[in-house]
């Protein structure tokens, strides 16, 4: 457990996630409310590995559910083992005509057979989905709701009794509670919006794109290998770049791939020649290229050896 | 402290933030486990229990500084640098002075500013009781300073300098002086526009709301004045939660379709090729959109309307292409749906009207429809819905209505969204009655509440 906002942030810092102060409170805020945190923003900000870093600086378990279009109750929360009920029967045959050898009716038989009916429905033949598993788990984990702006309206409401009792009901077991609360991470990107009950549930964390001082110590951080005064140019065409009207503004990730990518290449400076060939890796979109080249054919000299 | 949180809360409600009750309740809870010492991680967790949208950020980061903030800076004393003789001249220049200027000179120079009364009175006098927004507080700030004697200051400051010097003040302490007294002025103005931004702020809290959305529904577009389509504007979202969980109710109970054989066989190949599972093959039910508007004048709050519920919407949606039309056709960008979200309606009417600028009398569907057969045919298909929201007024052009009918015959179907009432339909350069019998479906969208029907239709695929 954290102790304060510090030592929240020294955490994730020693996980190689730099943490912003307001980070750091909402995770405090999380830890002890014990409420589930809605990370929103852009694409490629590190929401994700927020949860990753979170999980690793509590030394807890990740246990995550990516999110997608018709994902449902059977996927996200337990589903039965068919085969595997079909296979004890099969198994079991001699044992189950021992148990029905001595009666008389059908009638009896069904009886009976009801009396054993709890063997098929049990823990054994449950395969828990990653929401159960979390609930499950002998020791507290993170559980990472990814996306969630991409499943369907019904499964966010279904979310709510999981997000705020912490339990689920399976109808053929009972109602099964959390064994120790799970933290939980929601990420969002906006796509949609999403319901008003389950914001009301959630602390509210919006993650930005990072300014030029944070995305440069998390390039230096991430890519050691990176000569300094590079990697100052490279942040610095990259922020640049967040300024032009783009479809899509290059992320932190698309940031630290150039940053390998100039490693790799084994660049001396970041010139026209090696802008214009890297390019790709940070802007996926052709318009976007084009657009990119014309600007720094004009204002590239700035960044030349 | 709880009680000002409260009335943080209430203020926050008033600038359209809706937090409920909960989440309060987890804003106090926050406070007690972070304390209150260190202001920025106050802020933070105030921030993440009660605003959960970014772009409420902007009413939080406005009313936050009036509720929290100190009063303003403090002002700072000049007579702390002058020496006993050069205090008694200064008091007695400024005793020289007039009423309400020599209350203002003291303020600038002692460094005790006014008391959070005195200021509350300014406040009141000079209207802050009367102003609803922010922007208006501007002004009435002016008004403030002017109540206090800023109009007649620099005057004042020469004359008190020029008594001073009389009095043999070296030039030294004047500067000194000055100096103070400028910092002071710029402190004293600060601290009145934090007072007026925080009355104007509870003010807002404590109005009734008088008008209510649900009864707009039913008022025609075109007699809406400007302060009720934003009411309508923040119905919106509720009206599309409405319609987005009846179409994916509806799309779940609709969902099994024909058996499906083939799945059938490929699912229960892992049980040996015993039947266990059932497929079943899923009917696609989400419709897919050609959408063609017209962004004549006269149509601006019903397309506005329009184009938030299909962008809002658009989950439920499987493929949409816009388009909207004048006297030529222009596909709507992506940051026309972008900036209709941030309820900027101007930002996007102007994108718009930059695409296609005013002719008078411009509206030409006709020329529109050729230049869609034209270049964008392409969109359409055979499970197309094809939707033209239009008041089917053509300036007496050539209607074109031969197109329409290829359309209606290359989609699955044609819907018309008109606003006007259908007894107006083929008055003066309407064109609406030839149009009509091509459509498979015409709407009357006279109002907020007709045009939620007709969407809700449309999901059914009715």
């Amino acid at each position: 457990m954290f102790k304060d906002i510090a030592d929240v942030r020294k955490r994730l810092g020693s996980q190689q996630y730099i943490a912003s102060e307001e980070i750091g409170t909402v995770v405090y805020l999380a830890q002890s409310l014990c409420k589930p945190i809605l990370a929103e923003g852009p694409a490629g900000v590190g929401k994700t590995e927020l949860a990753k870093a979170w999980a690793a600086a509590a030394g807890r378990p990740l246990i995550r559910l990516q999110c997608y279009e018709g994902l449902d109750e059977s996927k996200a929360l337990y589903e039965w083992e068919y085969a595997k009920q079909m296979l004890y029967t099969q198994l079991l045959r001699d044992t189950l005509q021992n148990v029905l050898s001595d009666v008389q009716t059908l009638g009896e038989a069904a009886d009976r057979l009801a009396q054993e009916e709890d063997v098929f429905f049990s823990e054994n033949f449950l395969l828990p989905r990653p929401l159960l598993t979390a609930l499950m788990s002998d020791e507290p984990v993170v559980l990472l709701i990814d996306e969630i702006d991409r499943a369907d309206v019904e499964f966010e409401a279904f979310l709510l009794e999981v997000l705020s009792d912490f339990q689920v009901s399976v109808p053929e077991l009972g109602t099964i509670s959390a064994k120790h609360q799970p933290m939980v991470l929601l990420t969002s990107n906006n796509t949609r919006e999403l319901s008003e009950a389950l914001k009301r549930r959630c602390l509210y964390l919006y993650v930005d794109y990072p300014t030029h001082d944070a995305e440069l110590e998390i390039v230096r951080l991430k890519v050691p290998d990176l000569r300094p005064e590079m990697a100052q140019q490279a942040v610095a065409v990259v922020h640049q770049l967040r300024n032009m009207d783009l479809r899509k503004m290059p992320s932190i990730s698309e940031t630290l791939d150039w940053a390998r990518a100039l490693v790799t290449l084994n660049a001396k400076s970041i010139d026209e020649k090696t802008l214009s060939n890297t390019l790709t890796v940070l802007l996926k979109y052709e318009a976007d290229v084009a657009k990119a080249r014309r600007m720094m054919g004009h204002g590239g000299s700035r960044y030349g050896g | 402290m709880d009680d000002r949180v409260v009335e943080f809360v209430r203020g926050l409600r008033a600038a359209g933030v809706r937090v409920s009750l909960a989440e309060s309740v987890d804003a106090m809870n926050a406070i007690e486990t972070l304390g209150i010492v260190e202001k920025d991680v106050f802020r933070e967790s105030l921030r993440a229990t009660l605003v959960k949208e970014k772009d409420d950020f902007a009413a939080f980061n406005e009313l936050f500084p009036l509720y929290f903030g100190s009063a303003g800076p403090p002002l700072q004393s000049a007579m702390d640098d002058l020496s006993a003789d050069e205090q008694e001249m200064l008091k007695m220049a400024l005793s020289a002075m007039s009423g309400r200027l020599q209350q203002l000179m003291d303020w600038l120079t002692s460094g005790e500013g006014p008391t959070k009364e005195q200021l509350e009175e300014l406040a009141s006098r000079s209207g802050a009781d009367w102003a609803s927004s922010q922007q208006e507080g501007r002004w009435v700030t002016r008004r403030m300073l002017q109540q206090m004697g800023f109009a007649h200051l620099e005057e004042q400051i020469q004359q008190l300098v020029e008594m001073l010097q009389q009095m043999g003040m070296s030039q030294e302490a004047i500067e000194k002086l000055l100096g103070v007294v400028d910092a002071n002025k710029e402190a004293l103005a600060e601290q009145a526009a934090r007072q007026v931004g925080l009355q104007i702020a509870k003010q807002r809290a404590n109005r009734p709301e008088d008008l209510h959305g649900s009864d707009l529904m039913y008022k025609s577009f075109d007699a809406l004045t400007d302060n009720e389509t934003e009411i309508l504007r923040q119905e919106i979202q509720r009206l599309v939660t409405q319609l987005r969980s009846r179409a994916a109710l509806r799309r779940k109970r609709g969902r099994q379709g024909k058996f499906d054989s083939k799945g059938t066989i490929r699912a229960n190949q892992r049980y040996g090729g015993v039947p266990l599972e059932i497929k079943f093959k899923t009917r696609k039910l989400k419709p897919s959109l050609v959408l063609l508007y017209d962004v004549s004048r006269s149509m601006e709050n019903v397309v506005e309307f329009m184009l938030r519920l299909s962008y809002e919407l658009h989950d439920q949606i499987s493929k949409m292409h816009s388009f909207a039309f004048y006297n030529r056709l222009e596909p709507i960008p992506d940051e026309v749906m972008m900036a209709l979200r941030h309820n900027q309606p101007e930002a996007a009417f102007g994108i718009i009207r930059q695409m296609l600028p005013y002719i008078p009398y411009g509206t030409d569907l006709g020329n529109s429809l050729e230049e869609f057969e034209a270049s964008h045919l392409g969109v359409v298909n055979g499970r197309t819905t094809f939707i033209i929201v239009g008041d089917g007024r053509n300036n007496y052009s050539s209607p074109r209505a031969d197109i329409i009918k290829s359309l209606q015959r290359k989609a699955k179907r044609l819907i018309w969204f008109n606003p006007e009432p259908r007894g107006k339909w083929g008055t003066d350069d309407s064109d609406m009655l030839d149009y009509a019998p091509l459509c498979d479906a015409v709407y009357e969208v006279r109002n907020l509440a007709q045009l939620a029907t007709a969407v809700d239709k449309l999901m059914a695929g009715g």
